[in-house]
């Protein structure tokens, strides 16, 4: 039974030891990050996947005109995302 | 002249590894030809499978062991005693933390912090199979070294099995990363039995995007942090932010490279094969390298059953736009990025819209610290 109860506290102890340290991450990373954020301002990166795809005006008048023929006039082109 | 031809063939023969074979060392040449067949023929983690796979084979070739040839792992000063050092001693897993922390982007984690607790949940595994292997009759020291598996990080088991259990190293070495290989099989089966439906399409909000001095800061801070608590868990930690911060300072490109490349290359190929050799047959086929494997699975099982419950758990008290998907709970577990992987694939499964990935990425990293803190609590307070 003491094995079983020392093993018992290491576990306690343990996953206490193991969140304690990762939310002291989350929270003093968290202050650390505001504060540079505000003294050391620089402008976050944009992810790939964020940045609007630019459309030449040419290709964005081709497609217009190829929808419109298509849907005689009744389909609007409110975007154009590639693929 | 022809009984002195006799008599040296008859010498040569017995120098030879057909009149030293065993039936134990051909069936772990047949466990290593099985690691290259996986490995090649389904994908399963083959920079890892086939080093090891092969180590096995080079670790089970038999030979005289009194010719003195000084060939084998287990001899000191061999060639491949010397390699396996860098296991022994516990340098490889150091180093492959060094490439880990170059690679590995904490986005993710920083811009959604809260998910780093699904990341702590997930280490229930190690704790809960060390209480397994407890009941099962192994030392504590032992029963540390196999309990760490459920951490599913291949280098941080080496480490900690080196320090506590080196007897076992060789078992604990190959369980833990044939179940990382495995995780595909073992993980998705728990996730769909403890999610509902409704819980699998959840949505979660976009990460935001993170600047690059919350990169700098992140590596510097978790340092600090988790080694001033834990200093035993500072050889792998250390590595993994510094080779974070190589990666994010911006300023040593180069180094950074060489940590993501080259040098993580050649030591996974050194320890993958050195772990792989250490599999002799007289030293590994033995009941209690079946009971590290079963209780090897246990520990994966806990963990990820731990990452999703805490997750369902951890959603009642957020609002209703900040929920997580449970899916991602898996992830909470250091393969990196399988586990993440997976997430995404179950959850595509459900909702073909849905991508969890970059979500999942935080836990998954978190589970990379989470594992090493753990291994760092068990060595303070076991050696």
């Amino acid at each position: 039974m003491q094995p079983f109860n020392e093993a018992l506290s290491l576990m306690v102890v343990g996953m206490i030891t193991v969140f304690f340290i990762l939310f002291s991450i989350v929270l003093i990373g968290d202050i650390l990050i505001r504060v540079s954020n505000k003294y050391l301002p620089e402008e976050a990166q944009e992810s790939k996947a964020e940045k609007p795809h630019r459309t030449s005006n040419n290709t964005h008048a081709a497609i217009k005109a190829a929808i419109s023929l298509a849907t005689k006039g009744k389909g609007t082109v409110t975007s154009i995302t590639k693929i | 002249m022809g009984e002195f031809l006799l008599n040296n063939l008859s010498d040569f023969w017995t120098l030879t590894g057909f009149a030293n074979a065993s039936a134990s060392g051909l069936i772990m040449i047949l466990v290593g030809i099985l690691f290259i067949y996986l490995a090649i023929r389904h994908g399963f983690e083959p920079m890892l499978l086939i080093p090891i796979g092969f180590g096995i084979l080079i670790g089970n070739i038999p030979f005289d062991t009194n010719a003195g040839l000084e060939i084998g792992v287990y001899e000191e000063g061999s060639v491949l005693n010397i390699l396996y050092q860098g296991v022994r001693q516990g340098w490889y897993p150091p180093l492959i933390f060094l490439g880990i922390g170059a690679m590995t982007d904490f986005s993710a984690l920083i811009s959604n912090p809260k998910l780093i607790l699904v990341g702590a949940a997930a280490q229930f595994g190690i704790f809960g199979a060390y209480m397994v292997a407890l009941l099962l009759g192994f030392e504590p020291n032992q029963a540390a070294g196999i309990a760490i598996i459920g951490g599913a990080d291949g280098p941080t088991a080496i480490f900690l099995s080196s320090k506590l259990s080196p007897n076992l190293l060789g078992a604990i070495a190959v369980c833990a990363y044939s179940y990382m290989a495995m995780v595909p099989l073992i993980q998705p089966p728990i996730m769909r039995l403890l999610t509902t439906k409704k819980e699998k399409l959840i949505r979660m909000k976009p990460a935001r995007a993170v600047s690059q001095t919350e990169k700098i800061i992140f590596p510097i801070i978790g340092l600090l942090l988790t080694c001033f608590v834990v200093p035993s868990a500072l050889p792998l930690l250390g590595m993994l932010f510094l080779g974070n911060l190589l990666k994010e300072s911006g300023a040593t490109r180069r180094l950074a490279d060489t940590a993501k490349g080259p040098l993580i290359d050649s030591i996974t190929i050194l320890l993958g094969m050195t772990v792989g050799a250490s599999t002799q047959a007289s030293e590994f086929i033995s009941w209690s390298t079946i009971f590290i494997f079963f209780l090897g699975l246990v520990a994966f099982c806990i963990a990820t059953m731990s990452g999703v419950l805490f997750v369902k758990f951890f959603n009642i008290f957020l609002s209703k736009d900040n929920k997580i998907n449970p899916l991602i709970g898996n992830a909470g577990v250091s393969a990196v990025p399988m586990s993440a992987r997976i997430s995404q694939n179950v959850g595509l499964e459900y909702d073909p819209t849905n991508y969890l990935l970059m979500h999942a990425m935080g836990p998954n990293v978190a589970g990379v610290i989470g594992s090493a803190v753990a291994a760092g609590v068990l060595l303070g307070f076991l050696s």
